[in-house]
């Protein structure tokens, strides 16, 4: 069988918004704590790392039910006053896990507000998760340290966002070579190998071409060609289509498909259900939760 | 690199104000800075000059002597310590003083010629030779006096309605005998015997009234110790060593130049804080494009790298084009006042590489904040922005 890329284990993901201070501490307590837990574990430090787990668990609890403060005791066992604010908590996730083995294309689906965001700024490493553990291509994500993580985005991820963000001062060819630059490669190798992403998503011929100046389906297999040309273990796409009108989205999912055969793993957020279709395996989320799975025989 | 240039005129007249802003600073340090410079090259020639002797005066000022009488000089050979004496006349070259003049004014020299070779500090020409023995009527031309006098080996100048051969035109020494004539001792003398009052002429002659006396002492003697002994024991004179030179003259200068740079550097903190103004915008304007850097896997490194570059940039353009009028400006007064035989400007080398480096330090020292700012934009937040 395939080999496990990406693995996800009890992800919470908590916004706290506003003023709510004493949400904020407890919120950050459990973070800590739960970054500790990671640190037993992998020392094999058993009896350590299930009392952690067993505190957390109570915490996220006692968080959920919005006694912030029980919470916040639970763990450092120092009591904060009461105190009333005026924003709000976001339970963006509640414990996800998920497994996606290499190869696989990966559709994740839900309404507004479900947490499909969320879950991918946390396998993207754009966002680290308050607790839970993620791990990319044998990579322990949560347990990195910060200034370790633009490494290891630029080495396993690959991005593709809705409004496709391209850099729009940077000519097709030299958006494709940004992440290049940040691996330090040498600049000839960066021209080839971005022309040859470029040739892949079949751009060969606007090598030169300013964002302003290509179609949204072409900005967005700009966008892709700069995705593959690290060679990362997955792809990340947000709402890929979600600006693209039925001809450009059939465009831009013909050469999903075609570098998916290629063996590229892909995870797909959309709200399209002509996109979904197309993919072996739709993931749905509802108020921060896997609510089911569904594989399509293609 | 090209994305940095690329990136700076992205908003043409923003940056292009910003890099006026160190331009007008850079200018203003190198017009003040070589300003200062040809005063401090004035002083250090001075101190040099003056260093090993003894120079006498018949006043409380170096500079400003009277009448004495030649005689004087066998006085002086008397006190213990001292080696030759050579008698000397200085007079102005027009026959009013300029009434503001900077730096010591235009003047004419002579002064005996036997004891030259003690003289340390060394005068070559660039054509012609020195002023010899018997040369009466013949002159030296100090480098920045050609101009004004239209002066060449072999042709005459006019001086205090008088024809003189020039016989040699000195190098340029970057202190004051770039502004003198030097002649023979009796000619200057007959000269300075012109000026004084009627009732001094009455009482003697030409040949005997000088108006100065260099005293060169003997080896290991201490030209301070010995100016003091002459002071106490020759009368009607006052004598001066190195360390009065410094006194009277070395010390104000360097007031004045401390005020020059203060000024110039006052325009340059302003002119550093546009630049931080100027990233800053540019920042807030680039915070998704930064997301997309960041989430494409550019470092800390990276992003704090572009953007001190760019503001190096600011800096470094700022500060070639600040140069550059600086130096155009000092270039056009001095040739403006050649004629006049006074300039007042010396853009030296160490001048112009410290603005334009110090413009360009000052750009990424201002850039660090704002770039700084740009390294901690949250990747998320970013790439929602619209």
């Amino acid at each position: 069988m395939a080999d496990t890329m990406l693995k996800m284990k009890d992800v919470s993901k908590i916004y706290v918004l506003g003023n709510q201070k004493n949400a904020r501490k407890a919120q950050k307590a459990i973070h800590n704590l739960s970054k500790k837990y990671i640190r037993f574990t992998k020392k094999g430090n058993k009896t350590e790392a299930a009392k952690a787990e067993k505190f957390i668990a109570k915490a996220q609890r006692l968080f959920t039910e919005e006694k912030y403060e029980q919470s916040y005791q639970s763990i450092t066992g120092r009591k904060i006053k009461p105190k009333s604010g005026k924003g709000s908590v976001v339970h963006a996730l509640n414990g996800v896990s998920l497994e996606i083995k290499a190869g696989e294309l990966v559709a994740i689906m839900g309404p507004s507000g479900s947490g499909k965001s969320t879950l991918l700024n946390m396998l993207g490493i754009l966002d680290q998760p308050t607790s839970g553990q993620i791990h990319i291509d044998s990579s322990d994500v949560t347990a990195t340290k910060g200034r370790n993580l633009p490494g290891l985005r630029s080495k396993k991820l690959g991005f593709v966002f809705q409004s496709f963000n391209l850099v729009p001062t940077l000519t097709a060819l030299e958006n494709v070579m940004l992440p290049l630059k940040y691996k330090g490669l040498h600049l000839r190798t960066r021209k080839k190998q971005a022309r040859d992403a470029l040739e892949t998503v079949g751009l060969g011929d606007r090598l030169d071409h300013k964002p302003a100046e290509l179609s949204g389906g072409q900005q967005q297999r700009v966008a892709i060609a700069r995705s593959i040309v690290s060679n990362p273990a997955i792809i990340l796409a947000d709402e890929l289509t979600g600006e693209l009108d039925s001809k450009m989205t059939e465009e831009v999912m013909r050469l999903v498909l075609k570098l998916n055969k290629a063996g590229q793993t892909f995870i797909i957020v959309t709200h399209n259900p002509d996109v979904a279709k197309l993919c072996r395996r739709i993931i749905y989320m509802k108020d921060g939760r896997i609510e089911k799975e569904t594989k399509n025989s293609r | 690199m090209r994305e940095i240039i690329k990136n700076m005129f992205r908003r043409k007249g923003r940056t292009v104000l910003t890099v006026f802003g160190i331009t007008i600073g850079i200018f203003a340090f190198t017009v003040m800075g070589s300003m200062a410079e040809k005063i401090s090259l004035l002083v250090s020639g001075g101190t040099e000059f003056y260093s090993d002797k003894v120079t006498i005066s018949q006043s409380d000022s170096l500079f400003l002597s009277g009448p004495m009488n030649v005689n004087k000089a066998a006085e002086i050979e008397k006190v213990d310590g001292v080696k030759a004496v050579s008698a000397s006349v200085f007079t102005s070259l027009s026959k009013t003083f300029d009434a503001v003049s900077f730096g010591p004014p235009a003047s004419i020299t002579g002064e005996q010629l036997e004891n030259r070779e003690l003289e340390s500090f060394k005068i070559t020409y660039s054509s012609g030779r020195q002023i010899e023995e018997g040369d009466r009527g013949k002159v030296v031309i100090g480098a920045d006096l050609v101009k004004k006098l239209d002066a060449k080996v072999g042709s005459n100048v006019k001086i205090r309605d008088k024809d003189y051969e020039v016989v040699g035109i000195m190098e340029k020494t970057l202190t004051a005998p770039d502004n003198s004539v030097v002649m023979t001792l009796p000619d200057v003398q007959e000269i300075y015997f012109g000026e004084l009052p009627e009732i001094v002429q009455s009482q003697s002659k030409p040949s005997e009234v000088v108006n100065g006396f260099t005293v060169y002492p003997n080896e290991g003697v201490d030209p301070n110790q010995l100016a003091a002994k002459i002071d106490n024991e020759v009368s009607d004179i006052s004598a001066f060593g190195p360390q009065d030179f410094q006194d009277q003259i070395a010390s104000a200068t360097g007031i004045f130049n401390a005020i020059l740079f203060g000024v110039a550097l006052i325009s340059l903190i302003v002119g550093g804080l546009s630049v931080i103004n100027t990233m800053t915008m540019s920042i807030s304007e680039r915070t998704k494009e930064i997301g997309i850097k960041k989430a494409v896997g550019a470092k800390t490194k990276n992003i704090l790298g572009e953007y001190l570059a760019e503001a190096g940039l600011i800096g470094l353009f700022g500060g070639l084009l600040g140069w550059g009028l600086g130096a155009l400006t000092v270039f056009f007064v001095n040739s403006a006042t050649e004629s006049s035989g006074n300039q007042i400007f010396l853009l030296s080398a160490r001048i112009s590489v410290f603005a334009i480096i110090f413009a360009t330090v000052l750009g990424v020292l201002a850039g660090f904040y704002p770039a700084y700012r740009a390294t901690r934009i949250n990747i998320v937040k970013a790439l929602r922005e619209e």
